[in-house]
């Protein structure tokens, strides 16, 4: 029972940085009815960016400001930094392409991703970086729900992934600026004539999305502990599923595809074993593809012949 | 009288219309009006000679851009031809690969003769590809593309995990070290177990395909492809069957990967998973791309530039020679007069050299390293600051404010595109110089992602493809 | 002509999500007749050809061409069943050249396999040949407009009016027994539309097709029809001659509103 429970905890850490992920791909494939390939590089670069300025605060064992600054300020960092390499996918390689064919923005994204990953490489090296969560954020403090001791770091992610989603649903609904991204996921061109400006719309989108990758980013380097050039492939491919699992385009789709994901996760890995976790997701979204593409909460294509 | 819009003046037109303009347009006139079949036939002349003329090492390379080659076209049949988009086309070649390997290996002491394995693993593959052509009735485009990317990704866990999988227990795969001893083919008394040998046999394969696909390509199976991509809906509604061709184009293109993949154990005497990661089917991609999708003499044409790429990049000279010359290129496209270009050459000396000035005045020449050992890099030493201890970290440094710097310079016209360029291109050359010139396979994937990314906006028809309309 | 209509729609009845597209409507096309569909936007017409063509299935109802079902098959099988259609957003294939649109449509009716292409077999060789003239036998019948040189050009470069007539010529090669223009006439000038009306005579007279048109121009519908039927809201509102529905008070309170009629 108390390995259910942990492996439950587990789920929902690895779930809610799913999500964030997710959250991005689903809303610009909203507004854009585009994967963004290089979403994937863009949560990688944010959790090298809140490495970078752990390093510059004095690192986890000489911090010159206390945890919780240092913690903000990493993730703020990330988010800029996210937020940068997100802003420049869009201007230099999807806008130009925006009346092209279908081939073309996913064959330019395959590009960015590529050349991403490449330039991490060169920055950063092979080496993978380690956050030493727990040097940073002791094991000792934590809570203690019930038969199982859950970790401090791990509260923290559940809790930001938490508050941050509540935040921007409710931005989605009330706020103008909201309501006019969901105006062009509903309908680009009606948008645009009723006055939107469809230009700042998607790019306040992509803004958001690599944001909110940001602080996935930092997350997983606190969590997990090893950051490296390469982590942006796979766990893209995994938020990917999960958006589309949940519904690709909406946004409560893509937190629960992204906790769904997460629970499929860390079940596979405690139950069966590691070396299918892959397999697993890999599945589930071939089956979905498949059966229902629309996912869980998203709306079907309507083609108008 | 002018007879503007009568309809032989309508006619004239097209011919007067330069379909190829720029320095390259007479040329390509000309060229055009050679059969293709001869064409065909000065290319493989050409080929059948360089392993004459070059060493082993040579000859390799040359294996690796026909098996390339072959891998461009077979994906353009899907792609580009029939305008499905198969991100899993990899797995087509791994199966081929390892089933081969599996029946002509030590692996499980199964060794058939070649005329048996080589049609069996074709028609494998082809079957292969016709199952994952069924996903592509109900999804399309980007859809299609992640499900095939995951089948690909599905298909390297089973080949790494292989023996790992429940109920198990015999070695199909080798796991992560893949299948070792594989044999050459045996064709008519002959083993192909050199490298001039299977350089011919690529080369033959290459010539005939290219033919039977160009024969295919202008009939009634071609033209559906086409009207396949032009538009699915309208396809179906003239009397195209668009499944059944979704298919045969899916178990086309997969024959021809998995008959490449038979060949490619023979020559590396083994098969390993790494052969086939995404990074090789991004570099089959951009091969096509380069090249100019839809069209075979691109595929080849990007092929063999994307296949000896590596090796201009490996030798430092070579590679300088190449970084400088496609600098020198792209300053005179960005820029529309030669004054522009004039005023950033001496921008740049005014600046290296004061920057240099003020850097030494600063520090001393203790911050210098050596140059490195080409031409180029020791004729630049004294303009260019080629820095010792530092090297790596101002290299990163440089390498963002480069990287901004150039998207800075997309975005700026006229004379502000020319200020931007000055630190730009130093900072380019900076970086070159003092870390990519040190990391050619660094370099080659920022290269090829960054080749992908700039074709699609700037020229996405390719070398050779033609520019196409497209329903927005 | 032959008793069986070509052509036969009975109890058809299709929504999407609730709303109601068309209900219960019955059409009947006579072999060598023409007739036309009309209503104000949203009346259900592109909806009807989208179910007679097999894009979608219907909810009730059944589709019979020459007396057969064609229930339940998809815009492959009844366009090799003798079904051809125009589209009016108009979906001709713009990268490749006037004469391979056409002679793409004749797939249907062609068997070269793709192993006797890759070999260029003599009988491949000939149906090539045979597939080539049909194409430009079709492209011919419009005269001027789509003749000689033209055929080579891609189909991106013809003008609007000239890629109208390239999709007729299309949908012509497929052989069709019956033939669907879906507004055939739209953002045609005077000129031009004298020209379709002409056409779809001819295309009659001179090729005997069966002929089901929607058309929002009153002059195409009067000079082309042997039967008009008027739609609105998905229900048939008016049959008959074109005198007898555009008289109907019902046609012209669906198109001017109601009360319109009794201002007459």
């Amino acid at each position: 029972m108390e390995f259910l429970l942990q492996q439950t905890v587990n789920g929902l850490t690895l779930g809610s940085v799913y999500a964030l992920l997710a959250l991005g791909y689903s809303m610009v494939y909203g507004v854009l009815k585009f994967l963004n390939f290089a979403h994937g590089e863009v949560y990688m670069f944010g959790a090298f960016a809140g490495y970078g300025v752990l390093t510059v605060l004095g690192g986890p064992t000489g911090l010159l400001v206390p945890v919780w600054l240092a913690l903000t300020l990493m993730f703020v960092g990330a988010m800029v930094v996210s937020s940068g390499v997100g802003l420049a996918l869009e201007r230099f390689a999807y806008r130009p392409l925006r009346s092209a064919s279908r081939l073309a923005p996913l064959i330019s994204a395959i590009g960015a991703s590529f050349f991403l990953q490449a330039a991490a490489l060169l920055l950063f090296s092979a080496n993978s970086r380690s956050y030493d969560a727990p040097t940073l954020i002791p094991i000792a403090n934590g809570l203690t729900i019930g038969p199982i001791n859950v970790w401090a770091v791990r509260v923290l992610v559940i809790v930001t992934a938490v508050v941050l989603m509540v935040l921007l649903t409710w931005w989605v609904r009330s706020s103008r600026a909201g309501k006019a991204v969901r105006a062009v996921s509903f309908d680009t061109e009606a948008a645009a004539m009723m006055g939107v400006d469809v230009d700042r719309v998607i790019v306040v989108t992509f803004l958001i999305g690599s944001a909110l990758a940001g602080v996935g980013g930092v997350m997983v380097g606190l969590v997990f502990g090893r950051i490296f050039h390469f982590m942006g492939f796979i766990a893209g491919l995994k938020a990917f599923t999960a958006a589309v699992v949940g519904g690709i385009g909406s946004i409560p789709g893509a937190m629960l595809g992204g906790l769904l994901i997460g629970f499929a996760e860390a079940y596979t890995t405690a139950y069966i074993s590691s070396t299918f976790q892959n397999l697993i997701v890999f599945g589930l979204l071939i089956a979905f593809l498949l059966i229902r593409p629309s996912g869980f909460l998203g709306r079907p294509e309507l083609v108008k012949v | 009288m002018s007879n503007i819009g009568v309809d032989s003046w309508v006619a004239e037109s097209a011919e007067r219309d330069e379909r190829y303009t720029g320095w390259a347009g007479p040329a390509r006139r000309l060229l055009d009006r050679v059969p293709s079949g001869w064409k065909l036939l000065v290319f493989l002349a050409v080929a059948a000679v360089y392993p004459l003329l070059v060493p082993q090492a040579g000859v390799r390379i040359g294996i690796t851009a026909l098996l390339l080659a072959m891998l461009a076209i077979g994906l353009n049949t899907v792609v580009g031809w029939a305008g499905l988009l198969d991100l899993g086309y990899i797995a087509f070649y791994g199966f081929g690969a390892y089933f081969y390997a599996m029946v002509s290996s030590d692996q499980l002491s199964v060794h058939w003769p070649t005329w048996v394995s080589i049609p069996v693993v074709v028609a494998a593959s082809a079957l292969l590809g016709a199952l994952l052509s069924l996903p592509s009735r109900r999804l399309v485009g980007d859809y299609l593309a992640i499900m095939t990317l995951f089948f690909a990704q599905v298909f390297l866990e089973v080949i790494v995990n292989f023996e790992r999988l429940p109920g198990v227990d015999i070695d199909l795969t080798g796991g992560p070290n893949g299948i070792i001893g594989v044999e050459p083919w045996q064709l008519f008394g002959f083993s192909l177990n050199t490298f001039n040998r299977n350089f011919y046999l690529l080369l033959l394969l290459l010539g005939l395909l290219i033919a039977v696909l160009r024969n295919i390509d202008e009939s009634r199976t071609g033209r559906a492809w086409r009207a396949l991509r032009e538009d699915t809906l309208a396809a179906a509604h003239m009397t195209t069957p668009v499944n059944r061709l979704k298919m045969l184009a899916f178990a086309v293109g997969a024959a021809i990967a998995g008959l490449t993949g038979t060949i490619l154990g023979p020559v590396q005497v083994g098969v390993f998973p790494n052969n086939f990661q995404l990074l090789f089917l991004i570099t089959i991609y951009a091969a096509l791309i380069l090249g100019g999708l839809g069209s075979i003499p691109g595929a080849v044409l990007g092929a063999v530039a994307v296949a000896f790429t590596p090796e201009i990049l490996r030798n430092p000279g070579t590679a300088g020679w190449l970084f400088y010359v496609a600098l020198a290129v792209l300053l005179v496209s960005l820029l529309r007069k030669r004054a522009m270009v004039a005023s950033v050459f001496v921008g740049l000396a005014v600046f290296g050299y004061a920057l240099r000035f003020t850097l030494l005045a600063i520090w001393d020449e203790s911050i210098l390293g050596a140059a490195n050992d080409t031409f180029l890099s020791r004729l630049l030493d004294s303009w260019l600051l080629i820095l010792g201890p530092a090297q790596d970290l101002a290299s990163n440094y440089a390498f963002v404010l480069a990287v901004g710097g150039m998207l800075g310079v997309i975005v700026a016209k006229g004379w502000w595109r020319v200020a931007l360029l000055v630190p730009t291109v130093y900072l380019a050359v900076f970086v070159w110089e003092n870390k990519l010139a040190l990391q050619p396979s660094v370099t080659r994937q920022l290269l090829f992602g960054g080749v992908l990314v700039v074709m699609m906006a700037v020229r996405p028809q390719g070398m050779l493809g033609t520019r196409r309309v497209e329903i927005t | 002509m032959s008793t069986t209509p070509i052509l036969e729609v009975r109890g058809l009845s299709k929504s999407f999500g609730g709303l109601s597209v068309i209900k219960d409507l019955d059409i009947t096309v006579g072999t060598g007749e023409v007739v036309s569909v009309i209503g104000p936007n949203g009346a259900g017409k592109t909806t009807l050809f989208n179910l007679i063509s097999g894009i979608y299935q219907p909810d009730e109802g059944n589709i019979m061409l020459d007396g057969e079902s064609i229930m339940g098959s998809g815009p492959d099988q009844i366009s090799n069943l003798g079904v051809a259609r125009t589209f009016q957003t108009l979906r001709v294939f713009l990268n490749m050249t006037v004469r391979e649109n056409v002679m793409a449509a004749t797939y249907g009716s062609t068997k070269t396999r793709m192993w006797q292409s890759a070999l260029r077999t003599p009988a491949a060789r000939r149906e090539e040949d045979e597939v080539r003239s049909i194409a430009e036998e079709k492209l011919a019948f419009f005269g001027d407009r789509l003749m000689g040189y033209r055929w080579d050009q891609p189909a991106y470069s013809l003008s609007y009016a000239n890629r109208r007539r390239l999709e007729i010529a299309r949908a012509m090669a497929t052989n069709p027994r019956l033939l669907m223009l879906d507004e055939p006439a739209a953002g045609m000038n005077p000129a031009e539309t004298h020209e379709i009306t002409e056409l779809i005579g001819r295309l009659r007279e001179e090729a005997g097709y069966s002929i089901l048109v929607i058309e929002h121009d009153m002059h195409v519908v009067e000079g082309i029809s042997d039967r008009v039927i008027a739609l609105d809201h998905g229900v048939k509102i008016a049959e008959g001659s074109f005198e007898d529905v555009a008289e109907d008070p019902l046609v012209i309170e669906a198109y001017l509103g109601y009360g319109a009629a009794s201002t007459e």
